[in-house]
């Protein structure tokens, strides 16, 4: 099947060469290239036919999808919209039923083993995944005969990559990320709750873009946006070296912008480009908007220990360890009374008997 | 459940139960070993040999080296064990994700320094350890003095001060969870370990300040 290149559709839409070249520029930038990297990236949209994407909902709030529409970076979107194609989302698609998932299935044939799986939202497992289904076919299902034809996975969000609010404790649904089900292809992670649109775009397009994947963390997150923690980063972190915390969300401390440690911020075991790249346009993120990080990006944050208690406290209810201690000391007590008196019987013992063996000698 | 959550959470709790039943239990036993029934009028007031002691022993002698026969004689091991314990007394005490801890055990807080202060005293603490380890290994009579376990109490106690610098400087390029786990695992270990060890010496050191101070005080005679 012969297909257009990403800058022979360009051309078609009326765009000159210099506007390609100004957008490949941007794109380096956007995917957290170098400079030098530019060649690369204009090969790849003259020579790259345009590549299917395919975005899959599973156990989700859509909140993924919300934050992609959302992305403040309108030449990173366009070209995901006009010159990628996201040939099958079941939010932003007009069509749906029948249609939709046949053509799902045609692109997912044409383009076996060239197509980007994009995955939103946990996978329940327990009882077969029944707690998930689309046309009558369970979640897992879905996934599996996606993944097996697709190139790559992007995990897009905490419950795509980790589980998320459906893993959370107790878990009632069995959920999983999906690398827990798929094994045997690339996956990239990209969690957040939403994560932030331009990382989702910029990740996608990377892989579209250069059919590559970009640089991983330990977690299989890319390290061009998930390489430094929202403290590192925070324009806070003055006042944390200085021991300047807010301890309420209104005393003298909050209203003049100090740390929010104290008040339970995620932001030091958080990884995340939250405090760079922002939200809404550049315009925030949430420790800005005087209100500590959740850890929205790491595993298991739903299950962290609460999110409005202080990183250093540890997790678990305070009355409960109260009441160990309580028991514990309690515990100490016995043993040592005990012993004590043990001690204290043989002493006599010991002295008795000494009385007893001197009378004898006398 | 991951590593972290495991270390900060169950192991943690698990740690400070076996502290407070371990510390409990040590400081009842030596207290119910008895007294000696003292037949003697006192020639002088108990209580204030308990004062004189602690404001000779805390507040006046740290800071007077040169009368101190010990900093004489000894002025490496009086020098850095001062390092060792004010920095240690610092960083457990006053920084303030270490205050945050205490608060969710005990329930209150107090006011904390700023980190850099915190990294100077923990350097401060690590360097004085490395200075008396250097002293027990080079001296004969040190070697001799030192048993398995006072080898292990220095491993058990610089390990915790160690991973915390690693993790507030984000050194060797590790994530911070990682690091943070086993900051935490030592910390879980180190509570685990002291009331077994010398390392009680925390609190045993009040008992004996405590008895000498009223024996002194007291100048009665026992039989």
């Amino acid at each position: 099947m012969t297909e257009k290149t990403i800058y022979e559709s360009m051309v078609e839409r009326g765009l000159s060469r210099r506007d390609f070249l100004k957008l490949a520029t941007l794109m380096t930038a956007a995917l957290g290239l170098e400079y030098s990297q530019l060649p690369k990236v204009v090969h790849a949209m003259e020579n790259k036919p345009r590549l299917p994407v395919i975005w899959l909902e599973f156990q989700d709030c859509a909140g993924c999808s919300e934050a992609l529409t959302r992305s403040h970076d309108p030449y990173l979107t366009k070209l995901l919209f006009n010159d990628i194609s996201v040939d099958y989302h079941e939010t932003l698609f007009a069509a749906a039923g029948k249609q939709a998932e046949e053509n799902k299935e045609r692109v997912m044939d044409e383009y076996e083993g060239q197509f980007v799986l994009v995955v939103e939202g946990s996978i329940p497992t327990k009882d077969n995944g029944v707690y998930c289904t689309i046309g009558g076919r369970s979640a897992i299902d879905l996934l599996e005969e996606a993944a097996s034809k697709a190139m790559a996975i992007i995990s897009v969000g905490t419950c795509a990559s980790f589980g998320g609010l459906p893993h959370a404790n107790p878990n009632p649904t069995g959920a999983v990320g999906v690398h827990e089900l798929v094994k045997d292809k690339p996956i990239i992670h990209v969690p957040g709750c939403p994560p932030i649109p331009e990382v989702i775009t910029n990740t996608i397009a990377h892989v579209v873009l250069l059919g590559e994947i970009p640089e991983l963390d330990a977690l299989g997150r890319p390290k061009a946006f998930y390489g430094q923690t929202v403290h590192d980063r925070c324009p806070r972190r003055p006042f944390y070296e200085r021991g300047q915390f807010a301890e309420s969300y209104d005393d003298k401390g909050a209203k003049a912008g100090w740390c929010l440690y104290k008040l339970g911020c995620k932001g030091p075991t958080t990884y995340s480009a939250c405090a760079t790249i922002k939200w809404n346009e550049g315009v925030s993120f949430p420790v800005q908007s005087n209100h500590p990080c959740l850890g929205c990006t790491e595993p298991d944050f739903w299950d962290g220990g609460g999110f409005y208690k202080s990183l250093a406290a540890p997790p678990g209810a305070e009355a409960a360890r109260g009441a160990q201690a309580g028991f514990a000391s309690l515990g100490g007590a016995a043993l040592a009374v005990g012993s004590a008196l043990y001690a204290r019987k043989i002493k006599q013992k010991a002295a008795e008997e000494f009385k007893a063996q001197k009378k004898k000698e006398a | 459940m991951d590593w972290l959550e495991f270390f900060r959470g169950p192991m943690f709790q698990i740690a400070l139960l076996v502290f407070i039943l371990g510390m409990v239990y040590r400081f009842l036993r030596i207290v119910l070993m008895g007294w000696k029934k003292d037949y003697s009028p006192p020639r002088g007031s108990a209580a204030a040999g308990v004062v004189k002691t602690y404001v000779k022993g805390l507040g006046f002698l740290p800071f007077l080296p040169p009368k101190f026969p010990g900093t004489r004689h000894r002025p490496l091991t009086y020098i850095a064990g001062g390092m060792f314990h004010l920095g240690l007394f610092v960083v457990i005490f006053l920084s303030t994700p270490h205050m945050e801890a205490w608060r969710s055990v005990l329930g209150f807080g107090w006011p904390t320094l700023p980190t850099p202060f915190i990294d100077g005293f923990a350097a401060m603490s690590m360097i004085g350890m490395i200075i008396l380890l250097s002293n027990r290994i080079v001296s004969p009579v040190g070697r001799m003095l030192t048993g398995l376990g006072e080898w292990l109490n220095w491993i058990v106690v610089f390990l915790p001060l160690l991973s915390g610098w690693v993790l507030y400087h984000h050194l060797f390029g590790m994530p911070y969870q990682t690091i943070f786990a086993i900051h935490m695992f030592t910390v879980d270990w180190l509570l685990i370990w002291i009331p077994f060890s010398r390392i009680s010496h925390f609190m045993t050191y009040f008992i004996t300040r405590t008895m000498h101070g009223a024996k002194f005080g007291r100048l009665g005679v026992e039989p």
